[in-house]
């Protein structure tokens, strides 16, 4: 099918539930094409048609990447709906976002996302200088928000710190382990971390790192 | 708040999905965790950040109002342990004053904040049962309302009869809509949820709850059905509020997913995590599902599912 018909049934939605699915039609057909008219939908303040527009725009992937980063910054919004979607991509271009949105954004869903998001970046494809200077930033992002004020977020850092450790390879010995394995027992220890469930998640992720 | 049934947030009208972290109190726990981000820094008292002593300092002067509402705020949130917060709240409890409708300040105001307040500084906040109690009796059935929330957060078994007794007429009674707005009698919602966290099992209170399970309103439905499953852990209780995940309101599916994480009922799970609803609430229960549940899903699947939804 093309994807025209479906672009031009969200440019003419004239309802909030017809633009939800008209837009969940277009992000169902996971065609590049469809990008530009799914980015511009997380401007609308429609919070149903943002989630399926997100769930289209990870499902094209990469080349969605560049209308999310040419994304008016100053809609708050659809900002936070961009960092969700580069969060499911995993493309290294959103590198910046994540960081800024993880360290400043003021919604605690947004900043869970960028945790989890800085966890599950696609490195293979770098060269090693390149990874190695990727996985470091995400290192030290993840680490500064391990005393993030919300337990959501610090549950997200610990999930984003285990995907980080696989995602470079990183086994036991690596100075990015060793690091990585601090944060996550900082993250498990009663005296310093009130919420039970971000502790036993810390734990998973420290056994699952650390196999005994 | 109006604890009429819903009249916003339909089946398909969407939802931020945020947590007002720096609101002022929720009127309602129901509603904790929803809202928007952009609202994050401008909660109805927020200005800069203040400390500790400030804090204290604000709820101690009397001549405004509003800097005791927010200091009463700070101190529950921040889990004050400062030994004067919970004589100063309890002091707070006690003061009264008219809704001033043009200001948009709600009544008792200062007096529901202290009382939200003390139930979030266990232990030091028992020795205020006695004051809560003593709210639980007032006029002003909002502040009836905060007062049987900080008792069940404190855990506070004395409050178990006189909760009882204000439920005792049954939802025709106690849960009849009072004349002329969308309030109850009786904050029936808080007090059904108060007996639940309390956790006195008996079956004269059972026996008190079960009746507002049949209540027109879906959200006093939620309260009860949770409250029974808490205390009984019968399955059967479990069955009404996974019924109202799927309501047609937002409003009652947030309910629904509060309740069920407030009983750690863990066969919700996936339940949970297919609602149409914002992916922090359903975060929210689902860590409930992991701190206040037990036995099978075992924790490395409930994480899992909340993996899914970060």
């Amino acid at each position: 099918m093309s994807v025209q018909p479906l672009i031009s049934a969200v440019e003419s939605a004239s309802s909030a539930l017809e633009l939800l699915r008209a837009t969940a039609a277009l992000a169902r057909c996971a065609d590049a094409a469809a990008a530009p008219t799914l980015v511009e939908v997380l401007g609308f303040n429609n919070p149903g048609a943002a989630v399926a527009a997100v769930d289209g725009l990870i499902a094209i992937g990469s080349p969605a990447v560049d209308h999310l980063l040419e994304l008016d910054q100053r809609n708050y919004g659809a900002r936070a709906w961009a960092v969700r979607a580069l969060a499911g991509i995993g493309d290294v271009r959103g590198l910046d976002l994540l960081i800024e949105a993880l360290l400043t954004d003021v919604g605690p869903s947004v900043r869970r996302a960028a945790a989890k998001g800085l966890g599950n970046l696609q490195l293979a494809a770098l060269t090693v200088g390149e990874r190695a200077t990727v996985a470091q930033r995400c290192l030290d992002a993840l680490i500064e928000a391990v005393s993030d004020g919300e337990w959501v977020v610090r549950y997200a850092v610990a999930v984003g710190l285990e995907g980080l450790a696989r995602g470079c390879g990183w086994s036991q010995g690596h100075p990015g382990h060793g690091h990585i394995c601090t944060a996550l027992a900082q993250l498990g220890d009663p005296s310093g971390e009130e919420a039970t469930v971000v502790r036993l998640r810390a734990a998973l992720a420290l056994q699952r790192l650390q196999p005994s | 708040m109006s604890l009429a049934p819903a009249s916003c947030g339909g089946f398909f009208v969407a939802w931020p999905d945020d947590a007002e972290q720096h609101r002022c109190y929720e009127p309602s726990r129901k509603d904790r965790g929803i809202g928007q981000d952009r609202l994050t820094a401008m909660g109805p008292m927020a200005g800069e950040p203040i400390n500790e002593q400030e804090a204290l300092a604000r709820l101690r002067q009397s001549d405004d109002p509003s800097m005791q509402y927010y200091g009463a705020w700070w101190l529950g949130r921040n889990r004050s342990r400062h030994p004067e917060a919970v004589p100063l709240l309890i002091a707070a409890l006690q003061q009264r004053r008219p809704r001033d409708p043009g200001a948009g300040v709600e009544e008792n105001a200062v007096a529901r904040n202290a009382a939200r307040a003390l139930g979030k500084l266990a232990p030091a906040a028992l020795m205020a049962v006695p004051e809560l109690l003593a709210a639980l009796g007032d006029p002003d059935d909002g502040l009836r309302e905060a007062a049987a929330r900080a008792l069940g957060d404190l855990g506070a078994t004395e409050a178990v009869a006189p909760i009882c007794a204000r439920l005792a007429g049954g939802p025709a009674v106690a849960g009849a809509r009072q004349d002329g707005c969308a309030r109850l009698v009786e904050p029936c919602e808080a007090l059904l949820e108060a007996l639940g966290d309390i956790g006195v099992a008996k079956p004269d209170v059972l026996t008190v709850i079960e009746p507002f399970t049949r209540h027109d309103w879906p959200l006093i439905r939620s309260a009860a059905a949770r409250a029974l499953l808490q205390l009984s852990g019968e399955p059967c209780w479990a069955e009404p509020l996974l019924a109202l995940l799927g309501d047609s309101q937002l409003q009652v599916r947030r309910a629904a997913l509060m309740d069920l994480g407030a009983a750690g009922w863990r066969p919700a799970v996936d339940a949970i995590s297919t609602t149409l609803a914002e992916n922090s609430l359903k975060l929210i229960a689902l860590r409930g599902l992991v701190e206040n549940g037990s036995g099978e899903p075992g924790d490395d699947a409930l994480l899992a599912a909340m993996d899914a939804l970060l």
